[in-house]
This record gives C-alpha cells, sequence and structure tokens, in this order.
C-alpha cells in the first residue's frame, strides 16, 4: 500500500554536460514502498538521474522538497545521502571481506560493535551467503557481489534504494536471486529504482515505470508479471517499446 | 681489490660491533629522512587526490609542474634553499641553515613532487566508485578518502617508499643544508662523500652497506605487499 503523500519531490530538475542538456524539467514525486523501473536507451540519462538522486551530481537547476520541506541543493545532499543509497552497474565492493563490506556503513554511524554484527549476520541471511562472510569480496562471483552491495545498502536502512541496471551481465540464475532480492526490500518497506534497457522482467509487481527519452521523462502503462513458467520474450513483447 | 675486500671486512665489522660513530650517522640520517616523508605524505597524497578527483582550473599545469619538479638535481633544492635560508636571505632570520630542519626542508622539496606524481598516477588510475561508494554508504568525505588511500595501498606505499629512497641517499642538498656536522647533521650519504674523500673506505662501504640492505629490505616488502594484492585481485 502507498502512502498518499510523497516523501521526496524533486521539480523541474536540469542537468547539462559540456553544453549539452542531459535531463531536461525532469520531475518525479516519490512515495514509501515503490518499485520504480527506469528504462532509456543509452546516453538518455538514466544513471545521471540516478547519480543526483544519490547526492554524487549536482544539478545546474532543481527544486526539492523533502518530507514537505522545500530546501536548497547543498542542505539536501546529507539527507538525500542518509535516506538514498545508490548502487553502480557493476558494485564496487571494497578490498575486504564480506562480513566487513556490509559494516562499512554501519560503523560510520557509530553504531556499538554488538548492533553491527547483529546487523551484519541478519544481511548475510537476507542474502543467504552465510558461508561467505569471512572471503574477500573480490573474490565473489557477479551476482553474489550484487547481493552484498544490495545487503550493504540495506543494512542502513536506506527509504530509497537505486540499482543501476542490477540484472545486467547476470546469468539467469543470479537475475532470478536479485530480483528475489528486490521483491524482498519492496516488502520490508524499502522503495527501488532500478534501471534497465529491458522492460519489466521477473516476477516484480512494480508500482512505476518511467522512461527516459533525450533527457526527457514520461510515464508507460505497467507491463504484467511474467510468470516461472513464461518465457523472457513474450513479457518483453509485451512491455512496449524501452 | 685487496683494499675493497679489507675495507668491506672492516665495514662488516664496524657495522656489527656496533661502532658508536657510524650509528649516530645512520640514526640521524634515518631520523631527519623518516621526518621529512612523515611531513610530506599526508599533504602529498591530498594534493594527489585534488590533481586527480578534483576538476579546477590550472590543475594540468600543476600535474605539469609537478613531473618536472622530479627531474630537478637534489643539488639545485640546496642551493635554492641556501639561498633562503642564509643570514641575508628572505628566512635567514628563522636561523635554520647547518641545522636538521634545513635538512629535512631540503628533503622535503625533494620528495615533495615525487610524492606527488606517483599518488597522482596510482589515483588517477584508481576505481571512481571506491570513492563515491564510500560517500553513498554515509562515509564522510575525510573517511571516503581514507577508504581511497586504503583501496590503493599498494601503488601509494610503493610512491613512499620511492620517495624515501630518493631523501636517503641524496647528497647535495643535506652537504649544503645540514654542513656535514659530526653528530648532529651528519648523515650516510654526506658521511661516504667526507670519508671516500679522507681515504677511510671502510666507514663509506659500512654506510652503503646500510643502504643497500634498507633498499633491499623495503622492495622486498613491497613485493610482498603487492604480491598479496594481485591475488586478491
Amino acid at each position: 500500500m502507498t502512502s498518499p503523500l510523497p516523501w521526496l519531490s524533486l521539480q523541474q530538475l536540469y542537468f547539462r554536460r559540456d553544453e549539452r542538456t542531459i535531463l531536461r524539467d525532469i520531475s518525479l514525486d516519490f512515495r514509501e514502498t515503490e518499485l520504480i523501473l527506469l528504462t532509456g536507451q543509452n546516453g538518455s540519462g538514466k544513471t545521471t538521474l540516478l547519480r543526483i538522486l544519490s547526492g554524487l551530481l549536482k544539478p545546474q537547476q532543481a527544486r526539492l522538497v523533502l518530507e514537505g520541506r522545500a530546501l536548497s541543493w547543498r542542505r539536501s545532499r546529507p539527507l538525500l545521502r542518509r535516506d538514498i543509497c545508490y548502487l553502480h552497474q557493476q558494485p564496487y565492493l571494497f578490498d575486504s571481506s564480506v562480513e566487513e563490506n556490509i559494516a562499512y556503513g554501519l560503523r560510520r554511524q557509530r553504531l556499538p560493535r554488538k548492533v553491527i554484527q547483529d546487523k551484519v549476520n541478519q544481511a548475510l541471511q537476507l542474502i543467504s551467503l552465510q558461508h561467505l562472510a569471512g572471503r574477500n569480496s573480490r573474490e565473489l562471483s557477479g551476482g553474489e557481489k550484487q547481493r552484498v552491495a544490495i545487503a550493504r545498502a540495506w543494512v542502513l536502512s536506506p527509504r530509497l534504494m537505486l540499482l543501476d541496471e542490477p540484472v545486467a551481465s547476470l546469468d539467469k540464475r543470479s537475475r532470478s536471486r536479485t530480483y528475489e532480492l528486490m521483491s524482498e526490500l519492496q516488502q520490508q518497506g524499502i522503495s527501488v529504482i532500478y534501471t534497465s534497457h529491458e522492460p519489466q522482467l521477473g516476477n516484480l509487481r512494480l508500482s512505476r515505470h518511467i522512461h527516459l527519452y533525450q533527457g526527457e521523462l514520461s510515464h508507460k502503462p505497467l507491463a504484467q508479471p511474467s510468470t516461472p513458467d513464461q518465457p523472457r520474450e513474450s513479457s518483453r513483447a509485451g512491455a512496449g517499446s524501452g | 681489490m685487496e683494499t675493497l675486500s679489507a675495507a668491506t671486512y672492516q665495514a662488516v665489522y664496524l657495522l656489527f660491533t656496533g661502532d658508536p660513530a657510524l650509528w649516530t650517522i645512520i640514526g640521524i640520517s634515518f631520523s631527519v629522512s623518516l621526518r621529512a616523508i612523515v611531513y610530506a605524505t599526508p599533504l602529498a597524497l591530498l594534493t594527489a587526490f585534488a590533481l586527480a578527483y578534483l576538476r579546477f582550473p590550472g590543475r594540468r599545469l600543476l600535474v605539469s609542474i609537478f613531473n618536472t619538479a622530479l627531474s630537478i638535481p637534489a643539488v639545485v633544492v640546496g642551493l635554492t634553499l641556501y639561498i633562503l635560508l642564509s643570514k641575508a636571505g628572505p628566512l635567514g632570520e628563522w636561523r635554520l641553515l647547518f641545522t636538521q630542519e634545513a635538512m629535512i626542508m631540503g628533503q622535503f622539496c625533494l620528495c615533495f613532487p615525487l610524492l606527488v606524481a606517483m599518488s597522482h598516477a596510482a589515483l588517477q588510475s584508481s576505481d571512481r566508485r571506491a570513492w563515491e561508494t564510500a560517500l553513498t554508504l554515509g562515509a564522510s568525505p575525510l573517511r571516503a578518502f581514507l577508504t581511497l588511500l586504503h583501496e590503493n595501498r599498494f601503488g601509494l606505499v610503493g610512491a613512499i617508499v620511492a620517495g624515501f629512497g630518493r631523501i636517503i641517499a641524496e647528497v647535495g642538498s643535506s652537504m649544503m643544508l645540514g654542513g656535514n656536522i659530526l653528530n648532529y647533521t651528519r648523515n650516510i650519504p654526506t658521511a661516504i662523500a667526507l670519508e671516500t674523500s679522507k681515504g677511510s673506505f671502510a666507514e663509506g662501504i659500512a654506510l652503503g652497506l646500510v643502504l643497500l640492505v634498507m633498499a633491499l629490505v623495503l622492495n622486498i616488502l613491497l613485493g610482498q605487499m603487492q604480491g598479496k594484492g594481485e591475488v586478491i585481485q
């Protein structure tokens, strides 16, 4: 059930780079527990939009309303970083154990060691990688890295997670596990925006499908979630152009 | 040849019997060079980070200046600082000439460009996602910077070792700024130059051996560290 009032509103966002307008007059509202698919061609500005939302990029123009309060970009950036976690297309894991990676953000919050350990254990359980807790993260497969990165963000209890092409370059099994994890995040009350070249895949219950074309945002009708028996091609065909 | 082997034998004897004069020189050398590298490293890492990660006017010019500064001879650095620190110089009132502090200043100037250039190269080629990931996980810019250093520690430690290697063995600026004063500013390279000019090769060889062993140990440690990193990556 989505709450009627958005906790975050982004209005009239413009982003230019090297005289080229990447994002043009973007306005978006975010409510609790949403799963939003963001599609668009290469270079359409998907990643730029996610990076702006996570506070990594500063737009030339934007109006931000957080919890009903209009904030300047400078003031809103720490709040965005508190509430929003961004995961790169290929997530970066630090050169340390899986456990240490998951605990990284928790340590920044100066939580007691016991609390950190408990949360790390919960996160490992969520991604079913308890057996790899002590392994160096660089030794993991692509799918495992993706799950560790999601768990590392999940322990920080963000309100919104931004996943940039979370299933690109993953095999079928890893894709399916990532979708399960995204679904689990939604059930736990975390909103998720994920980008994809492809329309809706897996068994995800999407709240919205937004599409970027030449820097402009539009809303698309939602495609039906595919069932496990349905071949992927049929869901692709049913979703219209991406 | 006979002279060389006899001098080498005597050099080893001096080292292992703990000759006080010899070990004082070694102590001064390490004390001065370690202080110089400790002072230079944090500033050099911050400069390298700024050059690699921030965009500001003149950035490319600064990179070129630091790369050019790599080839400045130690004696030119010594001469410049000598003029600045001499009584008639603008910094003459500091009365630093022929002190360990002056030697540290000289060595700082020598290793700083090297540290910046090598650290910049390491950070420039590093994965930017490390910095961004740390920030998105709630790290402060300082903590994210420390994380970035940790992620690139192999290249950065290599830069520090190279910087230390440059200053511990340099003779030009130490001689000019320290004055080669016994038990105060006489370090390994200036002592080698002096002993050799007097014809007492044993002390020179002993001190040279110390430098060689130090270089070997540092390189073995660095090699082992980098080896471990490669296995992981």
